[in-house]
């Protein structure tokens, strides 16, 4: 049972990870590693503000979300955007991503150190115990916020004006700026919300476990994996995947043992990727079929 | 003085590890990010085999070549399933298995623990514990990968691969078989990285796999990028750059715990400027003349 939750709870914080991570993918067609860092921004923003600045909590939080998104936006003004003026190819965008992760990370190795941080928001509790589980309040806060924004995403890409261009840049780019769609206003705004998603995802693990500057990274690439499973580019998928590597993960730890929760990830990945290249939703990509 | 050798032993490593990457990077376009993998393979190799089973340098050479080439087969048939984002995403998760086997394998690997007591090289009867011999030796060995390495891709082979990693449908359609040339190409990546892997392990006696993480990978990667795709002597200066980047840090009066993350940063600011400009390395960014002179040369290769 307590298995159960802890599947339950860990797969809605993937769940987050890869929806931020697939809003961006969807309308620019890279898989952005410096996603990873802006995770990490957001939990030491926070941090930053909590302990240091002392600043209310919800406040300090909504200012560590605005920062992720000014950085997320930075980041596609200043290094996204020149680079797809100049028309180079795809795998560029993904090299340019790990350099910038690189050097943001490094920079906040620089100036808030190596060492494990812990954002503690309440004194320590045993939990409340539901079915003969433990539960924190704050996987319960996880699974609640990432239901809500789930729904909240969906509705957003398929009721507003600008959640439908999304969908329209991320299917045809040209097309919408034959349209009058602006596409580069629109990706914009995909990172914002992608980098919002992420830093809310980030502040939630950081108050469930603790962070260090890299801890971003693995978070991100669970979100991958889960998205790549679920079929790229299907939102439903999202659900499916994130629940299938939550559990296998938790079922790794379990049956073998902690240390091979991020070997048991991957090898689910590569088994995917052998026979399932498409993931569950079946949709075709172009970069599969060659 | 020991250490001005220590740093050319390791510019050497270096060279080794980034001209292999960079033929199945450069050439044949499999940006690969398992590198670091292959290297600690061969050097997980060398170590087991001289502490446990007393065997000495030479055939474990071969040894570690075979394993990690092995290895790297096997790797191949699944990676090169997957195209462009999906192959690097593909080749992390790899990096990322391998490095867990090797983290946590305890009764073959020891896990974090790491495996000390790896003997010294034996050469003709006198062992190489000074490092002046070793610079020399593995010198040595970074010329004949170098030959190897400029004399493949200058080959039918190494014209193949450029074709594939410019063109794969249009490659396919003149009749090469592109499958087979990025599974070789990738194999005789691995296969040389376990070289500098065999070396490391002898040189520094002791190993645990913190030396072969994904960070170790997105080095030698941005080592091969920022030298140039396709350009060995590039990688050569590159690494020659990098390894010594930090003690210029250190000259310049930077403390070391700042230094460490000054050397990433610079990497990575160059990294997103060679990028970004879509230029092939440092090299064209600084020396625009070089690039022409390197297309005019092309032609008469290409035969």
């Amino acid at each position: 049972m307590q298995l159960i939750f802890n599947i339950i709870a860990i797969s809605f914080l993937i769940l987050l990870i890869s929806l931020s991570i697939n809003i961006k993918y969807s309308c620019v067609k890279f898989f952005d590693l410096s996603h990873a860092v802006i995770i990490t921004t957001a939990t030491y923003l926070a941090y930053l503000f909590i302990s240091k600045l002392s600043v209310f909590y919800l406040v300090s939080f909504a200012l560590a979300i605005i920062g992720a998104m000014l950085i997320g936006m930075l980041c596609e003004l200043l290094l996204y955007r020149p680079m797809r003026q100049r028309n180079l190819p795809p795998l560029a965008y993904l090299i340019a991503s790990i350099g910038l992760y690189i050097v943001l990370q490094n920079i906040i190795s620089l100036y808030f150190g190596d060492d494990t941080k812990v954002i503690n928001t309440a004194e320590i509790t045993v939990g409340h115990q539901i079915f003969g589980a433990y539960i924190t309040t704050v996987q319960i806060i996880t699974i609640c916020v990432s239901v809500i924004l789930f729904i909240g995403v969906n509705l957003f890409l398929h009721f507003t004006a600008t959640g439908k261009s999304i969908r329209a840049v991320s299917s045809n780019p040209e097309l919408c700026n034959i349209y009058g769609i602006s596409s580069n206003k629109i990706i914009l705004i995909a990172f914002a919300l992608g980098s919002a998603l992420a830093a809310i995802a980030g502040i939630l693990s950081a108050m469930d476990t603790n962070m260090t500057p890299t801890f971003g990274f693995n978070l991100l690439l669970y979100g991958v994996v889960a998205m790549i499973i679920g079929g790229v580019g299907s939102i439903r998928g999202l659900l499916a995947g994130s629940f299938l590597v939550a559990t296998a993960q938790h079922m790794a730890a379990f049956y073998l043992d902690t240390k091979w929760m991020d070997a048991v990830t991957y090898i689910i990945l590569i088994l995917f990727l052998i026979w399932k290249p498409l993931g569950f939703s079946g949709k075709r990509l172009k970069k599969v079929e060659v | 003085m020991e250490y001005v050798l220590h740093l050319f032993i390791l510019i050497c490593f270096y060279t080794m590890l980034s001209q292999s990457l960079n033929l199945s990077a450069g050439f044949a376009g499999l940006i690969s990010l398992t590198h670091a993998g292959f290297y600690g393979i061969g050097a997980y190799t060398t170590a087991i085999f001289s502490t446990y089973y007393g065997f000495s340098f030479w055939p474990s050479i071969p040894l570690a070549m075979l394993i990690s080439g092995f290895i790297a087969f096997i790797v191949s048939l699944i990676a090169l399933r997957t195209v462009d984002d999906y192959f690097i995403i593909c080749t992390l998760g790899i990096q990322v298995i391998l490095f867990s086997i090797m983290n946590n394998w305890m009764e073959l690997t020891r896990g974090p623990l790491g495996i000390p007591g790896i003997p010294s090289i034996q050469l003709f009867g006198f062992s190489i514990e000074n490092k002046i011999p070793f610079l020399i030796f593995s010198l040595f060995f970074v010329v004949i990968i170098w030959f190897v390495l400029r004399n493949i891709t200058r080959s039918g082979f190494g014209k193949t691969l450029t074709a594939i990693s410019e063109d794969e449908i249009y490659s396919q359609s003149i009749g090469k078989n592109v499958y087979l040339s990025k599974t070789v190409s990738f194999t005789l990546s691995a296969m040389l990285a376990a070289i500098p892997g065999t070396f490391y392990a002898h040189y520094i006696s002791y190993i645990d796999p913190t030396s072969f993480t994904v960070n170790e990978s997105i080095f030698v990667l941005s080592i091969v990028i920022i030298g140039g795709l396709g350009n060995l002597s590039g990688s050569f200066f590159a690494s020659a750059f990098l390894v010594l980047l930090p003690e210029a840090l250190r000259f310049v009066g930077m403390p070391d715990n700042i230094a460490a993350n000054m050397r990433q940063i610079i990497y990575g600011v160059i990294l997103v400027m060679v990028i970004m400009t879509g230029k092939h390395g440092v090299t064209e960014l600084l020396l625009p003349v070089r690039g022409r002179f390197r297309k005019q040369e092309q032609p008469e290769c290409s035969e």
